[in-house]
């Protein structure tokens, strides 16, 4: 289970990175385009655009583990949630509308930092979404530092 | 696979990379990386400081994938790396030691650099766009022919024999051919301690004399290294406040302020080396992220040596030139009964001048004038010959050859941006002209 605390940070205006990876071990990065966490099941579901991250999605399937970094750009504050997934399917019509104004607002934010709509430019999309869901294993703590990478021992449910 | 030299826009850290890991059990990891280096075509370094999952990832399979994103167009590109070794000194080891440090200055979190991992890149590939937001424009600076540039303002400094305007039009140039209007050349001291600001275009006071310590800021550190140093983006992680800090370099002895923007966001500092030798460095500045990229700076290498050589052979030409004779006598103006006195104060530990209490000079360029006034104040004599002033011991030049020429400016130049009472000027190559507007009241300081 996810602590109030982190649920919440992982649907706020976090950047977010995906790891899947294949057979041999090879990682293979995406980006994420929301993310939301159920507390009756324990669930987390993060967005990812297959069309912009095709190998990630790929290599992203039922029973493979999986590892997602949300930060906050402003101040760097990070965590990350790793787990093994649960399910992969096409994002429904809420979904698409979350990730949708989940890149909406992330444009915001960061062109609020001083980073351009073209920087952003491939980094952020929210077309042809799948939702990707996995159970927690563990919780890291990932802002820069000396805490960077610590286990979120008190909270996770590992 | 995609070239690395293609993409080393990606390389500059303005938007951060990505890195992931997997463990031996097929765990990914993944987190943001400030910065991948470039090492040559097949490899790849990055500063193992805070990663510690990632380092035991690695060392348990070798395998690393990064994500790269050009800081201007926001493509990015997917690099497939094994672990090859990791490297505590070397070429590669200092410059990411240089840049750490650059970038660290005035945090408080200092890491000291531990090593370098270096990685080769098994595959390099782009990750198609699928839906932008916005396309890259088709005219922009980014496609701007560097090559062209730099071979045009070579071409025209090549036409110009007086140091002088030399360094003035290779200013004007970057200006006009580039669009850098913040910029400056500095040149160094014998002692290699401090470097002073000869030359400036583009900012409200020239400051001229103003210093800058070896091995401090982006213009220090491209002094001692011998190498150029680039910062693209000094508004990530809270650089504004060290990017002023760093940019002064002798923050206890601020005795001209260095002219520099309020808060820059880049700069580039290139050592002009012309036979080995450090003749000064050529700086430019912009408060726009990633104004100067890795094509800039390698035009701006270019640039920098012909004015290395430029400023070197104007040297020896100038030599070879100047007159033998000395100066006619010139009747010295004699001040009128009434005329204003200006005091003028010598201390010899640093060779400094104060004209009516306030800093004008030290160093060489001190001697030079205290030596011209001494004369002028015993017999009246206004006109000297630069090689009579080369072959003075009793001025300590370093070297007879030693950028006296540049020495010369500096002090000119100063005095001009004085707009004081005491001028020199050139009526001739190889002379000079002291012209001291009222009663010289010479007083020296020993401490």
């Amino acid at each position: 289970m996810l602590t109030p605390e982190v649920a919440t940070f992982i649907e706020g205006k976090v950047m977010m990175l995906v790891a899947t990876r294949d057979a041999t071990h090879r990682p293979m990065i995406g980006r994420g385009s929301g993310a939301s966490y159920d507390g009756a099941s324990g669930l987390v579901t993060v967005l990812v655009s297959a069309s912009q991250w095709p190998d990630a999605v790929a290599h992203a399937g039922e029973g493979l583990p999986i590892a997602t970094t949300y930060v906050r750009a402003h101040d760097y504050r990070a965590f990350q949630i790793k787990g093994v997934i649960t399910g992969v399917r096409e994002a429904d019509v809420a979904e698409s509308e979350r990730g949708v104004r989940y890149v909406r607002e992330q444009l915001e934010v960061m062109m609020g930092l001083g980073v351009t709509r073209l920087q952003l430019s491939s980094t952020l999309s929210d077309r042809d979404l799948v939702a990707i869901t996995f159970r927690p294993l563990d919780v890291f703590q990932q802002t820069p530092g000396p805490g960077a990478g610590q286990r979120f021992s008190a909270e996770a449910d590992a | 696979m995609i070239s690395l030299s293609s993409i080393r826009d990606s390389f500059e850290g303005v938007i951060p990379s990505v890195i992931a890991t997997a463990d031996a059990y097929g765990m990914p990891n993944v987190s943001y990386l400030s910065h991948v280096y470039y090492v040559d075509e097949r490899h790849v370094a990055l500063s193992n400081q805070f990663f510690s999952k990632t380092a035991a990832n690695v060392a348990a399979n070798g395998l690393a994938t990064v994500l790269v994103v050009d800081g201007f167009t926001g493509d990015q590109h997917v690099l497939d790396l094994s672990f090859e070794r990791s490297e505590t000194e070397g070429e590669t080891f200092e410059h990411v030691e240089r840049h750490l440090a650059l970038l660290e200055q005035g945090m408080s979190h200092v890491m000291k650099l531990r090593a370098v991992d270096i990685y080769q890149v098994d595959d390099c590939r782009p990750v198609p766009a699928a839906n932008p937001l916005e396309l890259p424009p088709v005219h922009g600076e980014h496609r701007r022919d560097h090559l062209a540039l730099a071979a045009e303002l070579a071409q025209s400094l090549t036409e110009e024999n007086d140091a002088e305007r030399l360094l003035d039009a290779a200013l004007e140039g970057l200006e006009r051919l580039f669009g850098f209007r913040h910029s400056m050349v500095l040149v160094p001291d014998s002692g290699h301690s401090r470097l002073t600001t000869i030359a400036s275009r583009g900012y409200q006071e020239f400051g001229f004399g103003a210093e800058v310590a070896f091995g401090k800021g982006v213009i220090g550190l491209a002094a001692s290294a011998l190498k150029p140093v680039r910062v693209t983006d000094f508004s990530r992680g809270r650089r504004y406040l060290s990017a002023v800090n760093a940019m002064g370099g002798i923050d206890e002895d601020v005795r001209i302020p260095l002219p520099a923007l309020p808060a820059p966001l880049s700069q580039l500092a290139v050592p002009m080396l012309a036979h080995g030798r450090l003749m000064g460095v050529l700086f430019a500045e912009a408060d726009k992220a990633f104004t100067f990229r890795y094509a800039d700076e390698q035009a701006l290498r270019l640039i920098a040596a012909q004015l290395a050589l430029s400023l070197f052979w104007a040297e020896s030409e100038r030599e070879r030139q100047e007159p033998e004779t000395p100066p006619a006598a010139v009747p010295a103006k004699v001040p009128v009964d009434g005329a204003r006195t200006i005091s003028l104060r010598f201390y010899p530990r640093d060779a400094s001048v104060f004209m009516d209490g306030e800093y004008l000079i030290r160093g060489v360029p001190g001697r030079l004038l205290w030596h011209m006034l001494e004369q002028y104040a015993a017999s009246g004599r206004q006109d000297f010959l630069n090689r009579e002033i080369r072959r003075d011991r009793s001025l300590q030049l370093p070297d007879f050859k030693d950028n006296l020429e540049t020495r010369l400016i500096l002090l000119r130049r100063r005095l001009d941006e004085k707009d004081g009472p005491i001028r020199i000027t050139r009526p001739e190559r190889g002379r000079m002209r002291l012209e001291v507007d009222g009663r010289a009241d010479l007083s020296v300081i020993e401490e």
